[in-house]
């Protein structure tokens, strides 16, 4: 299975290198400007619509939270998104999985392997943005009163990847279980989207405070809190928990579908 | 005793309502280059799939080897080299990387370095990125990829698909060399003369039912023959008229039959006209072929 993990991560450098060189927009801009917006920043900190966003504008830490914690990770969802419907119900669509699956591998080996270099890559993405970010942080560590160091901003942000992880796995369920790639995007799209979202307007919305724990991003600390001294154990645990039972659900499914003729589970089921 | 390679019993696969193959039975024995003909859509894909597990039986046994195809599919895998009909391939990646993939992938094999040789001999420029071949060239890369293990069982989804006729003619000489080293081809076709070039035994296949397993020399010989017949006196109109026989051509000097059933009571007929000279003309395979799809001559649905 090592083979196949490493093949599957060799098709994705090209990706790690773009999705990293992408994302480290977010530290070099957003951070890098704090600084010289850091005054206009703190007049604006108490408007909701910040918060329904999942901003914090509260002070350099919380900046960071919001920039690093929250839109990095947000934003790699969607390449763990694209890569976790992607890999099994694209290649199916697309006829590569065919030769795949008739090379004497047992089928949750393709899928575990692919599970793993997915999370690898979404790993090696946080850790090279975190990189960035300790750079950027050490440029501008001067100017700043902070009691953040340069560490933090590797520990905090690698310390969000169980959401990617999450969010990955949910899409290879959906792909496992789907006939179609674009259907499968589609809800784990919805489900991000309204995850974040949800999470966020919870917060300043007594309506959807029941529904609070139903969202995933209630589960990734973004205070200054998480950056300093990381995610909650218990959060941790949920986002991991969601995404290995995410897993279990692809290998399920894989594991008893027909390949390459894309039938969904209750068509599969009404065979005669 | 006979090995059997491949053998189905009942095999019935269906995409929901819609019928895959309905109660197959088939068997393929070690050495052989067993034929697979329909037409598209008739089963043949599907029958494959089920082979190598990528599809799932919806009732009925398969096995290769003895073993069950879903239940020791990787250990039959091991031992097959799979052509699908509908390939795709890592388009970014150049043929040699691919192949050195597939090698990778197979750690057992002991046919390192063999895709080169095949390469070689199919004209394949392992340098060039996939997406730059064209179709013919994306068919040999399957080919090979399904030949570089020298696998004991063949199964080749129309591997001539696409190539050009000299390279079609090596690649029936790949397959009647992998015979001669006593592996075993099952593939499908619908192109029926490379079928009657290369193969001992055929399984025709219609609306995922199989109507008739033959081999070939046998299937040549049957549902029919043709006569074409010169006679001293002319017999009148009508005189082949019967069950079974079709009067296909007549002229002042001959008349050409085909004759389905109640050849010993034509041959008595045509005696009484004093026969001048007779002669059985070559019925090809597709020809035999369209009789079992109703579409020959006259109507075999057998």
């Amino acid at each position: 299975m090592l083979r196949l993990i490493w093949q599957e991560l060799k098709f994705r450098r090209n990706a790690i290198i773009g999705w990293a060189l992408g994302l480290s927009f977010f530290p070099i801009v957003y951070i890098g400007i704090y600084p010289s917006v850091a005054e206009e920043m703190a007049g604006l900190a108490d408007l909701e619509i910040y918060q329904a966003m999942g901003v914090n504008l509260g002070g350099f830490e919380d900046w960071v939270g919001s920039i690093l914690i929250v839109f990095v990770p947000l934003v790699l969802s969607i390449y763990a998104l694209i890569n976790g419907t992607g890999t099994l119900t694209g290649e199916e669509e697309d006829g590569r999985l065919e030769m795949l699956v008739t090379l004497p591998l047992p089928r949750w080996q393709i899928v575990t392997a692919k599970a793993l270099a997915l999370s690898i890559a979404t790993v090696i993405i946080l850790f090279l943005v975190s990189l960035v970010g300790a750079g950027v942080f050490l440029a501008i560590e001067g100017q700043l009163e902070t009691e953040l160091v340069a560490m933090d901003m590797v520990t905090g942000l690698l310390a969000a990847w169980p959401m990617v992880f999450a969010v990955a796995m949910i899409g290879m369920f959906l792909a496992a279980f789907s006939a179609s790639r674009r259907a499968a995007a589609l809800i784990a799209t919805v489900i991000v989207i309204v995850s974040y979202f949800g999470s966020n307007l919870a917060n300043s919305t007594s309506a959807l405070e029941p529904f609070e724990p139903l969202f995933l991003f209630t589960y990734l600390d973004s205070t200054a809190r998480a950056v300093q001294e990381g995610q909650q154990a218990g959060d941790v645990l949920v986002l991991l928990g969601t995404g290995l039972v995410a897993f279990g659900l692809a290998l399920f499914f894989f594991q008893r579908r027909n390949l390459t003729v894309g039938a969904w589970p209750w068509v599969r089921a009404g065979s005669v | 005793m006979s090995e059997k390679v491949i053998e189905t019993k009942e095999l019935t696969v269906f995409y929901g309502k819609h019928r895959g193959i309905v109660d197959v039975d088939l068997t393929v024995e070690k050495g052989e280059v067993f034929g697979f003909l329909g037409p598209n859509g008739a089963g043949k894909t599907t029958t494959q799939r089920v082979l190598v597990d990528v599809i799932r039986p919806t009732s009925g046994q398969a096995s290769v080897f003895g073993l069950d195809c879903q239940e020791q599919g990787v250990e039959i895998r091991k031992r097959v080299g799979y052509l699908p009909g509908e390939m795709a391939l890592y388009d970014k990646m150049r043929a040699r990387d691919f192949f050195r993939m597939y090698e990778y992938l197979r750690p057992d094999n002991g046919s390192q370095g063999y895709w080169r040789e095949l390469a070689d001999r199919l004209e394949l420029d392992t340098s060039r990125k996939i997406r730059e071949f064209s179709r013919g060239n994306k068919q040999k890369v399957g080919v090979v990829a399904a030949f570089m293990n020298r696998p004991d069982l063949l199964i080749l989804d129309e591997p001539t698909s696409g190539l050009d006729p000299l390279v079609q003619q090596t690649v029936l000489r790949m397959v009647r060399e992998a015979r001669e080293d006593g592996r075993t081809v099952f593939f499908s076709s619908h192109i029926l003369s490379e079928v009657q070039e290369v193969c001992d035994r055929v399984g025709i296949i219609r609306e995922g039912r199989l109507v008739a397993t033959q081999r070939v020399s046998d299937l040549m010989v049957q549902p029919f023959k043709r006569l074409q017949m010169r006679f001293a006196e002319q017999p009148p109109d009508g005189t082949f008229d019967r069950d079974g026989v079709t009067v296909l051509s007549r002229d002042d000097q001959s008349i050409t039959l085909e004759v389905r059933d109640g050849l010993p009571e034509v041959m008595e007929t045509a005696a009484r006209f004093g026969i001048a000279d007779i002669e059985t003309q070559h019925v090809s395979l597709e020809e035999v072929f369209l009789a079992y799809y109703g579409q020959g001559n006259g109507e075999n649905n057998a």
